[in-house]
This record gives C-alpha cells, structure tokens and sequence, in this order.
C-alpha cells in the first residue's frame, strides 16, 4: 500500500510526460523522410563553420549525425529532446517529497500510520525511478517497432543502452530534487534549484566541452564508437545514492 | 497493586528553534483512563502528542508508550501499530475516495476490525465514493474517527477531535467516543481546549501551561480537592496572604476576597477565621473555573 500511495501522489506527473514523449518520438520519426531529403540538399563548409562557434559547430555536428537514420535518432532524440524534456520530468517525479510539506495534505496522516520514515521514503523512490526507468525505456523501444513503418530499422540493443544511460543520469536530477525536498517545504524551490543547476551544467558542458553528465546521458560515446560510458554511469550511481542516502538522513531526523 | 501505565512521560522537553514548547512535562496515563490534556492554544499539548507518535523527538527526558521508548524509531512503529490517531485538522488523503481510504488504512492493521468499520460506516452515514476533500468538516471528523475506531487500537490519541464542528456535530462525535470506549477495553488520550467536551467525557486529566503540568489527576478528584472560599468583609478585604498549602489564586475585589484552594480547604478555614470577615462560604468549583484560575495564576 505504500507503493500505492507514491502511485497516486505521482501519476499524473508520471503519465503526462509519457503522453508527451510518446508523442514526440511519434512525430521524430515520421518527420525523418523530410528531413533525410531536405538533408541531401544541404552542403556544408565544415572548417568555416567549425570556426564560427559553439553554433557552428553545433550545426556542423547536426548535419553530420543525422545523415544516416541512427545518427538522426540519436541526435534529435537522445541528445536533445529526451536529454532536455526527460531531465525536467526526472526533476518533477523526484520533487515533492512524500514526507514534505509540498506534498500537501494527508502527512500527519502517513506519519501516524504503522510505518517508518523509511519505509515511506522507500517506496516513493523506487516508485519514482521505476516511472523514470518507463519514461526512458518506453519511447525509445517505440523507436523499433514503428521505424519500420517508415522503411526504417532501429536496433533494440541501440535504444536498451541510450534509455539506460539516459536513465541513469536522470536519477541525479531526480535524486536532486528528491534531496532538496527534504530541506524546502515547499514545491518550487526544489524544482527550480534542480532544473538551474541542470541547466548550468548543460551549458557548461557544452560551452567548456566537457565530459559531463549530458554526454554520459547522451551516449555519446556508444553511438560513435560502441563503447558504453560505464566510468560515468558509476558516477552517476553513486551521485544519486549518495543524495538519496542524505535525503533519508534528513527525513529522519526531521521534526513534524 | 500499581495501576499499568500505558503512556509515561518523565520530565519531557521539547525545544523548536530556541522555544520551550514542552517544559520538563511528567505524565502518567493508567490503561483503561480517559485522559485529557487541557491547555490554551500553544500550551504544547499538539508537541506532547507528536512526541508520543514519534513524529517528533524529544530534545531530553523519557518517554514511554506501551513500555516502548516513543523516540525510537522502531518502538515508534510499533506503538502507532497499536494506535488509533486524529489529528488536529482531521488530516486525511484529499485526493482519495471514502472508500479507498478505509481500505488503503486496513492494510497497515493487522487487527482491523472490519465489524467496526461497517458499524460505524452506516451509524456515521459516511458517502462511499465521495472524495475526503468534499466531505464537511464534521463529515471528516467522523472518517477520521473510524479509521482510528476501526484499526484495532489498544489506544486513542485524538487531539482537538471536536475543533471546528457545530454543537450538534460535536454531541455526535462525544456520543460516539463515549460509546466506543464503554464497548472496547482501550486507553484514550486526548487533547482539547474545550472544557465542556472534557468534563463531559474524561476521567482524568492534566491542565498544560506553557509546557509543563501544573494540574494533575483523576477529574472526581479533582473536583472534590478544589474548593474556593469566599470571604465577605465589612470594609475593603485585607491583602491576601494564606500560609495553608493548596492555595491557587487569590484575588480581592472591595469587600470580597475569593480564595481557591486545591487541597485541604480545611486548613485555610482555620487560617480565614482570624481575618474577621462577616461571611465565608465555602464552594465547589467547576473544570472551567479550575482551569481559568489554574492558568490564570500560573501567569
């Protein structure tokens, strides 16, 4: 029943994104026949624009991933839509604490029921990433069954590790903000100090090319050259234990 | 033979952020007792209650449920395992129905009464499917009373259980109470700043001022130790001064001097007769009037 709870308090926060990124890689994959002819068009002077800039170079590896199918899976999904949209929703499934304010009424109620602090915090988690584990594993198993559809094929294997890694470092944002809801009592605090920092990576990353959390989540590294980023998934893993760990420390010796 | 103590709280402190919101507080609650924690609003009977529930930790001092250290984590449970508890504001999962609510809370009981809960279903006439967030105030009070009625509890804590609720909506709560407990072998715990529901249900009780007890005791006790004696002069009343134990508050008002004494009125009789005065009369006292001067005096 404690799973039950953590459902109820997280599906619609759970179901709407899925809803979403179901739509989206739908309409990713239906819009590749457009871009693969518009892409044949497309002529490119890499050095000049290697040289222009951050953007430049952006454009440039654009160009050259999505020529072949994968590299416009991998790109325009992985890399950015699940990257961007997937981090917000691992951030708004971890915030909201069950034991915090923000969770709204009914906590003196959970607290006086037969079942440690623990125990609660237990069940929203695994709860909370196994809908995360479903927001990553779902659309892009999707991407197999219906490439088809469009002449296309797009291996179970590919999409198994991008939805893992993706997975995995998600449950840093999500263990963020799991964390930071158990400091602030309210919702949006965590929330948006969750989503400020993963943007201030982002950019980081991608203003410094750095290996960072972003390109472990991306795969990069698997989809050039097949080697999974296992170093940084154990970081990943760890970050997130070790927020949740904190988070548990914090619930217990909290006062209601 | 020593009577079983089912809650035991021994010089208790609880400090939030610098406030003292329960001063060295030492309770016995027998099993089988009604007892109430009177207090104003921020007398710390709210603190003492989440201490026994475990939902807050003591900052010193012992506290005992069941026997169970209550500032244990895994005593805690064990200790709202036995438990029935309403809060203050009746806090319940809005976004659920009436009926997922009861059947969510049953599974956490291993000794939920399913006969209570259908009893109490229909004598409370509580609406099924209807979701908590659209039920009254007095209507939320009844659910929260039969999950707590239900769950098999050897022990009721209820704090503030008639807050909010009409005349009628809280004759029909105490109703219920009494009824219960005359029916289940239970100890109650409950805290309420409402002295009528108390002198209606309660047989023992503890007046809370500023975080501590300054009364304690069995209510018919109580209301046989106090006595207030009234004195009548010819002129002004003299200043009081009384050396007899068990004076609580004095006070002169022109001619009258109104003394409460909590013990041996016997003793202040002897003392009074030598101030002269032209009338005494010796009165009992009601809760309302043992608590006003109670608090009253401690401030």
């Amino acid at each position: 029943m404690l799973w039950y709870k953590s459902w109820l308090d997280t599906r619609w926060r759970f179901l709407i994104p899925l809803a979403i990124l179901v739509l989206n890689i739908w309409g990713l994959i239906f819009e590749y026949p457009h871009v693969a002819t518009l892409l044949r068009t497309v002529h490119l002077e890499p050095d000049a624009l290697s040289e222009s800039g951050v953007l430049g170079r952006a454009i440039v590896e654009s160009v050259a991933a999505e020529r072949t199918y994968r590299g416009y899976i991998w790109f325009q999904w992985f890399r950015q839509n699940l990257s961007q949209m997937g981090t917000l929703f691992a951030v708004l499934l971890g915030s909201g604490s069950l034991l915090s304010g923000s969770s709204g009424a009914g906590t003196m109620f959970t607290l006086s029921l037969p079942a440690s602090r623990n125990q609660w915090l237990g069940a929203r988690v695994a709860v909370g990433l196994g809908e995360s584990l479903v927001l990553a594993l779902i659309p892009s198993l999707g991407i197999s069954l219906v490439s088809p559809l469009i002449g296309q094929q797009y291996g179970i294997a590919d999409a198994v590790v991008h939805a893992t890694c993706f997975f995995a470092v998600g449950s840093v944002f999500f263990s963020l903000a799991f964390l930071l809801s158990t400091v602030f009592t309210d919702t949006w605090r965590p929330l948006l100090i969750a989503c400020g920092v993963a943007v201030v990576l982002s950019l980081c990353e991608s203003r410094f090319d750095l290996n960072g959390l972003f390109r472990v989540m991306s795969a990069s590294t698997y989809f050039a050259a097949g080697s999974i980023p296992w170093i940084g998934l154990l970081i990943s893993t760890v970050m997130s234990a070790a927020m949740l760990y904190g988070a548990s420390l914090n619930v217990a010796r909290r006062d209601f | 033979m020593a009577e079983a103590l089912v809650i035991e709280t021994a010089n208790l402190r609880k400090v939030y952020g610098g406030v003292e919101a329960v001063r060295g507080l030492n309770l016995q609650v027998p099993a089988a007792s009604i007892f109430a924690l009177l207090g104003r609003n921020g007398a710390g009977k709210t603190s003492t209650i989440k201490i026994l529930l475990g939902m807050s930790r003591p900052t010193s001092g012992h506290v005992s449920v069941f026997g169970l250290a209550a500032d244990s984590p895994d005593a805690s449970v064990a200790i709202r395992r036995r438990t029935g508890f309403v809060s203050e504001e009746k806090d319940l999962y809005d976004s659920m129905t009436v009926e997922q609510i009861i059947r969510f809370t049953a599974t956490f009981y291993p000794k939920w009464r399913n006969d209570l809960e259908q009893g109490y279903f229909r004598s409370f006439g509580l609406p099924r499917g209807r979701r908590v967030k659209d039920l009254s105030r007095g209507m939320r009070t009844k659910l929260a009373l039969l999950l707590a009625f239900s769950c098999g509890a050897e022990l009721l804590v209820l704090d503030e259980p008639t807050s909010g609720l009409d005349p009628a909506a809280t004759e029909e709560v105490l109703h219920a109470l009494i009824a219960h407990v005359a029916s289940q072998e239970m100890t109650v715990f409950l805290s309420s700043h409402r002295l009528s529901d108390v002198d209606q249900v309660a047989d023992r009780i503890a007046i809370l001022d500023r975080g501590r007890a300054v009364v304690s005791g069995a209510l018919d006790d109580l209301r046989e130790a106090y006595r207030r004696v009234q004195l009548v002069f010819d002129g002004d009343a003299p200043e009081p001064s009384f050396r007899a134990p068990g004076v609580v508050h004095a006070e002169r008002r022109g001619r009258v001097l109104s003394v409460l004494c909590s013990r041996d009125v016997k003793q202040l009789l002897d003392e009074v007769r030598a101030l002269n005065a032209v009338s005494v009369d010796v009165m009992r006292v009601t809760l309302k009037e043992i608590f006003l001067e109670t608090v009253n005096g401690e401030n």
